[in-house]
């Protein structure tokens, strides 16, 4: 088990909310998603620490019952699934959130069932704490990777490609300087990607998972 | 009652999308245009057999088999194209939040698989099955309703059913297919390495060098060199 893969950390939180809440939160995740409340994301850009979230909101009568042989779900409240990939740690990334974009965040999670607001942070952090999952199998395909290095490298492919069509004939010195000016412009792509710091909890998570890819290694 | 659906429905579907999805398609239609492919998310509910083999619960055989599944490169998901990031897990109830909040439980634990991914959805669970057959069925073996998938098309069939949409799709990285976001990072990485070794070299010197890395890394080719689906750092330094 671990909510760990590389530099990634996937969380998942399910959170009750009463179905008038769930009709206003399933409207404000509407209008986020039009050019005039596109703003609302701006917080969550800036932070730069994710690579892919969602919010989904399951009314009681949702729950996916295949077969007559299922029981029927006979839930009151509606139930909103977050799942979030980012980096750092779990204390970096709530605390970033609590921090840099409040507002957004008890737009998101506006009235859900005892859900404190974002600030102060103690409470929220139990909040988040009490209502996680943890994750059973978690896949990432680049886990020496952060979301900065992804949309890092794509701007340096990019370039350097352009690059070498451009200055694949010309002389030695006009090569130098257009290297120089290469350089220049991608000095903040260019970086060696190194494995996560060790941090907090996923300290024991990488020596499970080491233990864990030695053992497959084996059979 | 049909007086009030009458005037809900309409709402509903106007405050929720429904309008900009007709237009959507009518634009669709009329210009025999598809969306253009992006990154996308995909969130999934199976409800599993309440039932177990005598001793563990299905719920916890599937968890249990979540767990001895291969990491990073030996995931099974790596062998499916365009997965991002995915992950599993087993929802075995809902929280109860305290008084004076109303304690509810789930009739069924469900197994929760949530991938983002790039493509079309169509396409990526029918890479999902003929790529990872024996995973699919071992790791969805104890969900309802799954013993009757038995091709592509089931399996395609069985995940709508159980698929839950999105209310909002988060991309804070790049919407290309991984195998150029693949390619990217493997060049990233090369031509950082390029950069530092390099460093004071005459002009002469520089170019040549360069002209060898391009021939070794090949920027243009998406297949060769690049990273492995899930590779991490050992495999990468063991590659060279």
């Amino acid at each position: 088990m671990s909510n760990i893969a590389g530099k990634v950390y996937a969380m998942n939180v399910v959170t009750p909310l009463t179905w008038y809440t769930k009709l206003l939160n399933k409207f404000r995740f509407w209008f986020v998603k039009l050019p005039g409340g596109a703003s609302y994301l701006e917080g969550l850009l800036t932070l730069s620490l994710i690579h892919y979230a969602r919010w989904t909101i399951v009314s009681p009568g949702k729950f996916p019952r295949l077969d007559k042989s299922q029981p029927k779900e006979t839930l009151k409240y509606s139930y909103m699934f977050f799942f979030s990939n980012f980096n750092g740690s779990w204390d970096q990334y709530v605390d970033s959130f609590s921090s840099a974009i409040p507002d957004g965040l008890d737009l998101f999670w506006h009235k859900n069932v005892k859900y404190p607001n974002s600030v102060p942070c103690r409470p929220f952090h139990a909040y988040i704490n009490y209502n996680q999952i943890w994750t059973d199998h978690y896949y990432n395909a680049y886990p020496l990777a952060s979301s900065n290095d992804v949309k890092g490298a794509k701007h340096l492919a990019e370039k350097l490609r352009a690059f070498n069509q451009a200055n694949s004939q010309t002389s030695p010195e006009l090569f130098q300087n257009a290297y120089n000016r290469l350089l220049l412009d991608l000095q903040h792509n260019i970086s060696i990607m190194e494995p996560t710091p060790i941090v907090s909890l996923s300290s024991e998570a990488i020596i499970a998972r080491k233990r864990q890819i030695k053992a497959a290694v084996h059979v | 009652m049909y007086k009030i659906r009458a005037v809900i429905l309409p709402m509903k579907i106007f405050l929720f999308g429904g309008v900009s999805r007709l237009l959507s398609n009518i634009k669709s239609l009329v210009t025999g245009a598809k969306p253009p492919l992006s990154a996308a998310g995909l969130t999934v509910l199976c409800p599993i057999v309440n039932s177990g083999d005598g001793q563990l619960s299905n719920a916890m055989l599937t968890s249990r088999y979540l767990h001895t599944m291969g990491l990073h490169n030996n995931s099974p998901m790596a062998k499916v194209p365009n997965t991002y990031l995915c992950r599993f897990y087993v929802l075995n109830d809902v929280f109860y939040e305290g008084y004076p909040a109303t304690e509810e439980h789930l009739k069924s634990k469900y197994l929760v698989f949530s991938t983002n991914y790039y493509g079309s959805l169509e396409t990526y669970l029918e890479n999902m099955w003929h790529c990872a057959e024996d995973d699919v069925k071992a790791i969805w073996q104890h969900c309802v309703a799954f013993d009757k998938v038995s091709s592509a098309v089931d399996f395609g069939k069985y995940m709508k059913k159980c698929q839950i949409k999105d209310n909002l799709f988060f991309n804070g990285s790049t919407a290309t297919p991984l195998d150029e976001q693949l390619k990217s990072l493997y060049l990233k990485q090369e031509f950082s390495r390029f950069v530092y070794q390099n460093q004071g070299k005459n002009s002469q010197e520089l170019q040549q060098a360069f002209q060898a890395f391009i021939a070794r890394t090949q920027p243009d080719d998406l297949n060769a060199p690049t990273w492995i689906a899930g590779a991490d750092e050992e495999l990468i330094k063991s590659q060279g």
